[in-house]
């Protein structure tokens, strides 16, 4: 008995035992499928080839600089929290060829690095980093320029959500209201209880996919379910914005001598791992590399980071950013601030990976607090939370 | 006031702009020491060490502050052009003698006023003293300002060997 | 954010990837001050050198395979872009091999690129153009501009000093731009054997000025404290920050604002400058490390 077309937008339930009809409905339609696998003692993206390869079972305690990931035996395949990758890995590599510079008599030629741009599934995006996506989108597709590479890969891109409901004491997608339910910009979206996945529909592209999966309609109970575990999800995160999101640019902007990048100074390590764990940093560097016949160079993009002192490097000597104070507020100005003005859209998606992989458990929304607060007294309380 | 004060020196006195704004009878207790004083280019006006005799503002032509450092060639710090005042250390009572040496670079004519007298002056008339160590104060906050710009180098290339590129 | 409209839309050599350059012959390199030495270019490509046009005060991203690329400014006359002039100080070991090169060689170019100076706006002002050092470089082709619109323009003054005699660049030009009405004041940090010019700072050189604070614009470009206290000097002359433009300098990768590198507070200064009116880059200007 075939089951009626699914309209965009509807809700059905999978049961769990069809995860692997899933990835194998993926794989049939030429998709690699990237999701969370445990590696190394943390959660890292990789490839996923059957669901014994996501960390069911395991749950994330993460803390200011604190990260741990337990196994507990639970049911749940989805039930932890996004560790230090991101998506970014894949739709902007942390080494990308651009091209290479072959020698020409006199000159040189430019010959593309051909490659051919990966078609990938996501499985398991939670909704801060679905909107870490659409917030880099903004970044590398532009009116006036869109950015080839990531444009090759973001085309062909296809995007398994999933509703979060275990956030971690780190998180605070609520405050931004990018989650911890995914609202729109995926092909499919799962939340998981205890015996099915509800699936809803997301896209044309989501539809094919489900359609002839074997799932059942999703009766009232279950979406109430959902709901209610959506809710108490949302309310377990206490992390507030110290003021509304459109304030922060004027505000910081307007601060950026205030005693407390001094304090924040004294803490931070200036060691970038914030960078590199956040999902919509995108400051890169160029690399030359030679080949050893000295015919054939190779021009690479790079990750960089504002936490790098070569980054503000002054031609002749000299940097314009000298001091760990003047790189720390560069990020969270450029973060919370300045990335509104350039894009249009917050920089952060409260996804609070920076809070708990910063070696010296630095606070991102403690010193909002400290840096927006009205008086003194306020800003004093604030820095101690 | 008693002697006549000569034209050409009410008519240099009058080109320089702060002296326009002086009162008639400050304008005219300055004119009464003052002297006009030609220099040829290279002509030394005073040397370090010489007795502060006279205030100096320059009306045409160029004067070359210098020192002398043992051990090296005469350093030259900084160039006086017209209107600037040269010697300004002659009406400050604590600086005994010139600090530097003045010298003609190009064919000069100064206003040459009498340093022991103006400071009697200023003792007599603070309003007098006032617009004076004023426009002394001015005069020293620009010198302060080019020797600080001169001392930070700013043009200097510290090291070649760049980490990235430029 | 002044995003004024500039020269001619920035055209990839290869649209599929970032950064791919085009090709430059070197037709000439000429030494100028000690460490620094203008590149005359000329692209390869017919139709790219048919069509390459730049506004004063904009730059190309200069490369050599293995080096990496560089922001230099373009210093020719914008009435003549089949050539470009480059004057590159070796500060790094890009721009040390730019200098180096000799005549035929192959440089890769990607621009025009940055905000202008807006002189073709400001027909009827006298203009103030205050600089030090290779920042005199970005602002010849406003002369450029200037001399041959000269009777459009006021009383147009350069006020250039750099570190020595020996440092001043284009010191051969000087004539012809007085000769076309440019009044040049020079000065220079450290006198030398037989200099009988200004020695002192160039910020002093405003004293010989009397500018009308609402008819005179000032372009700066040079050191950055040197900037500061041009600023100070106009300021203390009631010229307003609307009047007043400076270029910035700072780390480029890409130079089209996608790489995050040359950011001073909310502004990419290869795509909201180089080129700033003060009144948009005050609130930065002065905070130290931004």
């Amino acid at each position: 008995m075939a089951n009626p077309l699914l309209p965009l937008n509807a809700t059905v339930a999978l049961p769990k035992p069809r995860l692997g009809d899933l990835l194998a409905a993926l794989r049939a339609r030429d998709y690699t499928v990237h999701g969370p696998t445990v590696r190394d003692g943390v959660l890292r993206y990789g490839p996923v080839i059957s669901p014994d390869d996501l960390p069911r079972g395991y749950v994330v305690r993460q803390q200011p600089g604190r990260y741990r990931l337990e196994y507990t035996g639970h049911g749940d395949y989805f039930a932890v929290t996004p560790g230090p990758d991101t998506w970014k890995r894949d739709l902007f590599p942390p080494r990308q060829a651009l091209f290479h510079l072959r020698r020409n008599g006199e000159g040189w030629e430019v010959v593309a690095a051909a490659e051919k741009p990966p078609r990938l599934a996501l499985l398991g995006v939670r909704p801060c980093e679905l909107a870490a996506i659409h917030v880099q989108d903004r970044v590398f597709l532009r009116q006036d320029f869109s950015d080839p590479h990531y444009r090759a890969v973001r085309e062909r891109l296809f995007l398994v959500a999933v509703n979060c409901l275990h956030p971690a004491e780190t998180c605070f997608c609520a405050a931004w209201g990018t989650g911890p339910e995914a609202t729109g910009g995926y092909d499919l979206l799962l939340t998981e209880l205890d015996d099915v996945f509800l699936a809803t529909v997301g896209s044309e592209a989501g539809r094919e996919v489900l359609q002839p999966l074997g799932w059942e309609p999703a009766g009232a109970s279950l979406l109430d379910l959902a709901r209610q575990r959506l809710e108490a999800a949302r309310a377990g995160m206490t992390r507030r914005l110290p003021v509304a999101p459109d304030r922060l640019p004027d505000l910081l902007l307007s601060r950026l001598e205030h005693p407390h990048w001094e304090a924040v100074a004294l803490r931070c390590l200036s060691c970038a791992n914030c960078t590199q764990v956040c999902p919509t940093c995108f400051c890169w560097g160029v690399e030359d590399a030679i080949a050893l016949n000295g015919d054939e160079v190779t021009r690479f993009r790079v990750w960089d980071s504002c936490f790098s002192p070569q980054l503000s490097y002054l031609a002749g000597g000299g940097n314009a950013r000298p001091t760990v104070k003047a790189r720390y507020r560069q990020w969270l100005t450029h973060k919370f601030a300045s990335w509104q003005r350039q894009f249009g859209v917050p920089g952060c998606v409260g996804c609070g990976r920076c809070i708990t992989w910063c070696p010296a458990g630095i606070d991102v929304i403690a010193e909002l607090a400290a840096l927006t607060a009205d008086r003194e007294e306020d800003a004093l309380q604030g820095g101690g939370r | 006031m008693c002697a006549e004060i000569p034209p050409e020196i009410t008519s240099a006195l009058r080109r320089i702009p702060w002296f326009q704004r002086l009162q008639p009878r400050h304008f005219a207790a300055l004119a009464a020491i003052a002297t006009l004083r030609r220099a040829e280019g290279g002509e030394v006006l005073f040397r370090e060490g010489d007795p502060q005799d006279f205030l100096y503002v320059l009306l045409e032509g160029r004067v070359a502050l210098e020192m002398h450092v043992p051990g090296r060639e005469r350093v030259r710090l900084m160039t006086a052009e017209p209107m600037d005042v040269v010697g300004w250390s002659s009406v400050v009572p604590r600086v005994r003698w010139r600090t530097a040496s003045a010298v003609a670079v190009l064919p000069s004519l100064l206003v040459a006023l009498d340093a022991p007298a103006m400071l009697r002056l200023c003792e007599e008339d603070h309003d007098l003293g006032y617009i004076v160590m004023r426009r002394l104060a001015n005069v020293v906050a620009q010198r302060l300002m080019v020797t600080r710009l001169q001392l930070l180098d700013i043009y200097a290339h510290p090291g070649t060997e760049g980490c990235d590129d430029g | 954010m002044t995003h004024l409209t500039v020269g001619m839309p920035w055209a990839s050599s290869h649209p599929e990837t970032l950064l791919a350059p085009w090709w430059a012959e070197v037709l000439a390199v000429h030494p100028e001050t000690p460490g620094v030495a203008t590149l005359t270019l000329r692209l390869e490509d017919d139709a790219m050198r048919a069509g390459y046009r730049f506004r004063p005060g904009q730059f190309n991203m200069l490369s050599l395979p293995g080096f990496g690329e560089a922001a230099i400014s373009i210093s020719s006359d914008p009435a003549a872009p089949e050539t470009l002039r480059h004057t590159v100080r070796a500060a790094g070991s890009l721009t040390r091999a730019l200098t180096r090169l000799q005549p035929g060689a192959r440089v890769g170019l990607r621009g025009p690129f940055g905000v202008p100076w807006p002189v073709e706006a400001l027909r009827g002002e006298d203009i103030i153009i205050v600089t030090g050092g290779v920042g005199l470089a970005p602002l010849r082709p406003v002369i450029a501009y200037l001399r041959r619109h000269r009777e459009d323009y006021g009383r147009v003054t350069l006020l250039y000093g750099a570190r020595t005699p020996a440092d001043l660049l284009y010191a051969g030009e000087y004539q012809a731009w007085k000769h076309d009405g440019i009044e040049v004041l020079l000065t220079v940090d450290r006198a030398a054997e037989g200099w009988r010019g200004p020695v002192g700072v160039v910020p002093v050189l405003f004293y010989r000025l009397r500018p009308h604070p609402d008819r005179t614009v000032v372009f700066s470009c040079g050191p950055e404290i040197m900037m500061h206290f041009v600023v100070y000097e106009a300021m203390a002359r009631r010229i307003p920050f609307e009047r007043i433009y400076l270029s910035l300098e700072r780390n480029m990768k890409c130079g089209e604002g996608l790489c995050g590198h040359c950011q001073v507070g909310p502004y990419f200064v290869c795509r909201d400058g180089p080129v700033f009116r003060y009144d948009a880059l005050a609130p930065f200007f002065h905070v130290e490390g931004l």
